[in-house]
């Protein structure tokens, strides 16, 4: 494998190859040890009570009968919180039981801990619970509203990232301006506007969230839960059990899909008080009832979008509106309206651009990460509103968006400099794969959209230690979640650098005692900054081995060189020594090689001007996609069938491209079930479907062979050139899917999911307008 | 509630428990016996994670009483492999990368053989219309679909011999 970093032109061995992932033979065979799995001596059972309505005050609770029940070992309330204690990352707003005021179907009220899953479920139904209800707000466009009721009236007194703008309903406000769009729009020759909305929707990790907790003599609280981000609970942990984060360790365990909604607490705050409280070990598997109205889904959202347009197809303005339902409290909205606030503008080159992205209280579940969140939304209605400009204006939708396309040297929203820009080449070629200019037949549609994406920073830390028979161990807080990104592509990089194969590298990773400091596994970042802090690690393993070995074979360091496991000498390569033997001897004789490496991305500059009351102001090394979707429409039941998907995705450099391919088709899929068929409906505050029969994802007959196309951009920052990977597939399915099903009705659909039944209206008010 | 004696032929071996008779096999399996490689997730039908052999039919032990399994051929994902080599089924889905995260993989394991069995050269839609029962969120089906056909390939191979 050649490949092209930083201008120099690397030879590699084992990155950029389709190697197996690590953790395969232990999953096939069932040995994989889940959350769901884990099981302790002594262990209590946890469930937790949660609220049958959306709005109310509690006028009374009565735990007695419960707490009397055979088996149960004890019930908690908020009476056992401190009253002052609320919790968050960028706002603390939340609390882990609800104190006089319940504000969403589901929030915990009490968790018990009893001797079986049974006695704990009989016991809950003891529990007795008198509300008084209230007015429910479930439109976050009411929420808006002056005279709306506030959710929480003493916003103010909660403590949060000073940089986040709050008011009333809106606990943030994320705007962005450059240039002058109101002078633009005048100027403008065509003027278009339009509203999409979209809905909520679970993450569909297939383990529930789960874990466990114990305490050790000293009061240490020990948690192993299914988490992607073990470090990231330690300050909402530490808030909670008023504990220094030193005295809590959190050890993620196997982890069976996360896709965000396992970032946050879900489980292990509960676990932990529990066990505190018994003495015992506690564990709590949540069911799936719980999942769908409790969790930490992907938020609903209205966006408003408004461009100004040139004869020539030249986009000279654009405005937009995007208002993230968050829920009844923050969540990680408040990050997601800054991140939907850059997207607004899409992966076009617009000069004049004025954006306003809130996140609203509303009576429902508090919403979360998923997957490049607040993407598929804000892509689908602006993707949606520029393709049906076209149609309007009788443009060829791929030659209008190549016009406006972001080139080299082109600004961000915020003003970064963008450079490794390929989004032609994604257009191109997944126009091609797709036949965007073949003819089709009656309802059949083919469309695409096109998006520039980000990945998270944070930061992160490795060790690579040289084992005595030449293998290697990396230690590090970052963390496999089923991607591949660790026992894939961090595995590779490490074996790269040590001159070993992939099988030679064992992994010890999640453990907030054991290893080294990760920022988590989220914003496809861990391939990225985790690959990055292992590669340095490796490095500095290979440094002293250099060291050592030159004295030994008194070769001077600059001669040596690593490969398949030898150190040799590059003048004289029968002078070597096997990575083993020097290994096994070093062990006594200077002690055992550890190489050590931390990361963390250089900050982007951006012009500060041009954003207000933004928590995510720049694209961290941005990468280009375009997805193309063909999709056959049933004129009598309104059915959207996926005939072909094509993802072209710009990675960076593939270093392993079947890792990045089960990536892509993995993401496709998911946002295929957001366009067409997931939803988590509510009606007044209650959610209607919390089963997995009514929320239905698709399966492995509801969706085509996913068609994917690599392209490879450099980044500057990214190991061997890579560039963040996972997130990005999910966020244009709904976009391409939407503007698909328009060429084959003539009708844009402005609400998902785009469901049989809005089609066949569609097509009947388009029959009626005739 | 009254538990019940029960022999339960599981993997090929004889095991004895005590049991309520509403007590579903995946929890016997998981809890009593230590079965942890069939997974529990809906614990309603819907996902197919905890599916299992019985008799060779695939089921799913979440909606199946353990009483209900007595004198019948329990098979779970542990006996899939002999005690030092992948199954053909299993080394298929590592080198297509039908596995991710890995929850639903046994699953999928147990019904692609109750496929194979019963059809050893299935099409890609039959390879789809068969494992409808079985969701995973992580690969998109592609590395699931490609486990299988590598795996019939396999498996043809091997009996030809």
């Amino acid at each position: 494998m050649i490949t092209k970093e930083k201008e120099k032109v690397v030879e590699t061995t084992v990155v950029g190859r389709r190697l197996n992932r690590l953790d395969g033979p232990d999953k096939v065979t069932g040995k994989f040890v889940y959350g769901a799995d884990l099981s302790a001596p002594g262990l209590l059972h946890c469930k937790v009570f949660r609220s049958t309505i959306p709005h109310g005050r509690i006028k009374r609770l009565d735990i007695s009968k419960a707490l009397a029940y055979p088996g149960v070992r004890t019930v908690i309330t908020a009476e056992d919180i401190p009253s002052n204690i609320r919790y968050g990352h960028t706002l603390k707003d939340e609390i882990v039981f609800a104190r006089d005021y319940v504000r969403y179907y589901g929030e915990a009220i009490a968790a018990l801990a009893a001797d079986t899953r049974e006695i704990a479920e009989k016991a809950l139904k003891l529990i007795d619970i008198e509300y008084e209800p209230l007015p429910v707000i479930t439109d976050p466009e009411e929420a808006l509203k002056p005279d709306a009721p506030l959710l929480h009236p003493d916003w103010r007194d909660y403590k949060g990232n000073p940089a986040l703008i709050r008011y009333d309903n809106v606990c943030a406000h994320t705007s962005i301006n450059t240039g002058d769009v109101e002078k633009a729009f005048a100027e403008a020759d065509y003027v278009f506007e339009d509203r999409y909305t979209s809905h909520m929707v679970h993450q569909g990790y297939l383990e529930a969230r789960a874990g466990m907790a114990h305490i050790e003599a000293d009061g240490m609280v020990v948690i192993t839960s299914s988490t992607q981000n073990p470090f990231g609970l330690l300050g909402n942990l530490s808030d909670i059990l008023q504990l220094p984060t030193s005295k809590i360790r959190v050890i993620s365990s196997g982890v069976g899909g996360g896709f965000g909604g396992k970032l946050d607490l879900g489980v292990e705050h509960f676990v932990a008080l529990l066990a505190r409280k018994t003495g015992r070990p506690v564990k709590y598997l949540w069911d799936r009832e719980e999942e769908m109205k409790a969790a930490a889904p992907r938020e609903g959202s209205v966006i408003y979008v408004k461009t100004g347009i040139m004869k020539d197809g030249t986009i000279i303005a654009r405005q937009g509106k995007v208002i993230l339902d968050a829920g009844a409290y923050s969540g990680d909205d408040t990050v997601i309206a800054s991140v939907g606030a850059m997207l607004v503008r899409g992966p076009y080159n617009i000069p004049n651009l004025k954006v306003d992205s809130m996140a609203v209280y509303t009576n429902k579940a508090n919403c979360g990460a998923y997957r490049g969140p607040s993407a598929p939304q804000t892509y689908y209605a602006i993707e949606s509103h520029l393709d049906s400009i076209a149609s309007k204006l009788n443009f060829d939708k791929v030659e209008l968006r190549r016009l406006n396309a972001l080139k080299d040297g082109d600004m961000g929203p915020t003003g970064q400099i963008l450079d490794s820009v390929c989004m032609q080449e994604t257009l191109t070629k997944a126009a091609e794969k797709i036949g965007m200019d073949q003819p089709r037949p009656k309802y059949t549609g083919r469309g695409l959209a096109c998006a520039i994406w980000t990945s998270a920073g944070g930061s992160s830390c490795a060790y690579v230690q040289l084992n005595d028979d030449g293998t290697v161990v990396l230690i590090t807080g970052g963390k496999e979640i089923g991607t591949g990104a660790m026992t894939m592509g961090v595995a590779q990089i490490v074996a790269e650098e040590m001159g070993i194969d992939i099988t030679d590298v064992r992994l010890i990773t999640g453990d907030t005692y054991a290893t080294p400091y990760d920022f988590g596994a989220q914003g496809g970042r861990t391939t990225f900054n985790v690959g990055n802090a292992a590669r340095i690690a490796a490095q500095d393993a290979k440094r002293q081995l250099f060291e050592s070995v030159s004295e030994k074979l008194n070769v001077p360091v600059e001669r040596l060189n690593l490969k398949n496991k030898q150190v040799y000498d590059s003048d004289n390569p029968a002078k070597n020594i096997s990575l083993a033997e020097f290994a096994a001897d070093r062990v006594w004789n200077g002690g055992p090689i550890i190489g050590r490496g931390s990361f963390i991305i250089q900050p982007t500059e951006y012009d500060t001007s041009t954003i207000k009351g933004g928590t995510y102001p720049v694209f961290n090394f941005p990468s280009f996609h375009t997805h193309a979707a063909e999709v056959e429409v049933d004129p009598d039941t309104g059915e959207v069938t996926v005939k072909r998907f094509v993802v072209a995705q710009d990675v960076g450099f593939a270093i392993n491209p079947t890792g990045v391919e089960g990536q892509l088709t993995g993401g496709a899929v998911q946002g295929i079930g957001y366009a067409l068929s997931e939803e988590i409906v509510y009606k007044d505050g209650v959610v209607l479907n919390p089963n997995m029969t009514d929320y239905k994802m698709p399966t492995i007959m509801d969706v085509p062979r996913i068609e994917t196309i690599i392209v490879e951009s450099p980044s500057k920052g990214g190991p061997y050139g890579a560039k963040g990977v996972g997130e990005a597939p999910i966020i244009l399915p709904a976009a391409a899917i939407a503007n698909a099903v328009a060429d084959a009705i003539g009708v844009y659909i402005h609400e998902l999911p785009i469901t049989a039944e809005k089609v066949l209206r569609a097509l009947k008010e388009k029959e009626e307008k005739k | 509630m009254t538990k019940v004696p029960l022999t339960l032929k599981v993997n090929g071996g004889d095991y004895q428990v005590e049991v309520e008779p509403h007590r579903m096999l995946l929890d016997v399996l998981r809890e009593e016996l230590g079965f942890t490689g069939t997974k529990e997730s809906c614990r309603e039908g819907e996902c197919g994670v905890c599916t299992v052999l019985l008799d060779n039919k695939t089921i799913n032990s979440c909606l199946l009483p353990a009483v209900a399994a007595r004198g019948k051929e329990i098979t779970t994902v542990e006996a899939i492999a002999d005690r030092h080599h992948l199954h053909p089924i299993q080394k298929a889905f590592v080198d297509c990368h039908g596995v991710q995260c890995g929850f639903c993989t046994p699953g999928f394991i147990m019904s692609t053989k109750a496929l194979l069995e019963e059809n050893n050269d299935p099409t890609e839609e039959e390879i789809r219309n068969y494992l409808a029962g079985n969701l995973c969120r992580c690969t998109g089906y592609n590395g699931i679909v490609d486990a299988v056909l590598q795996a019939a390939s396999e498996l043809r191979k091997l009996n030809k011999v």
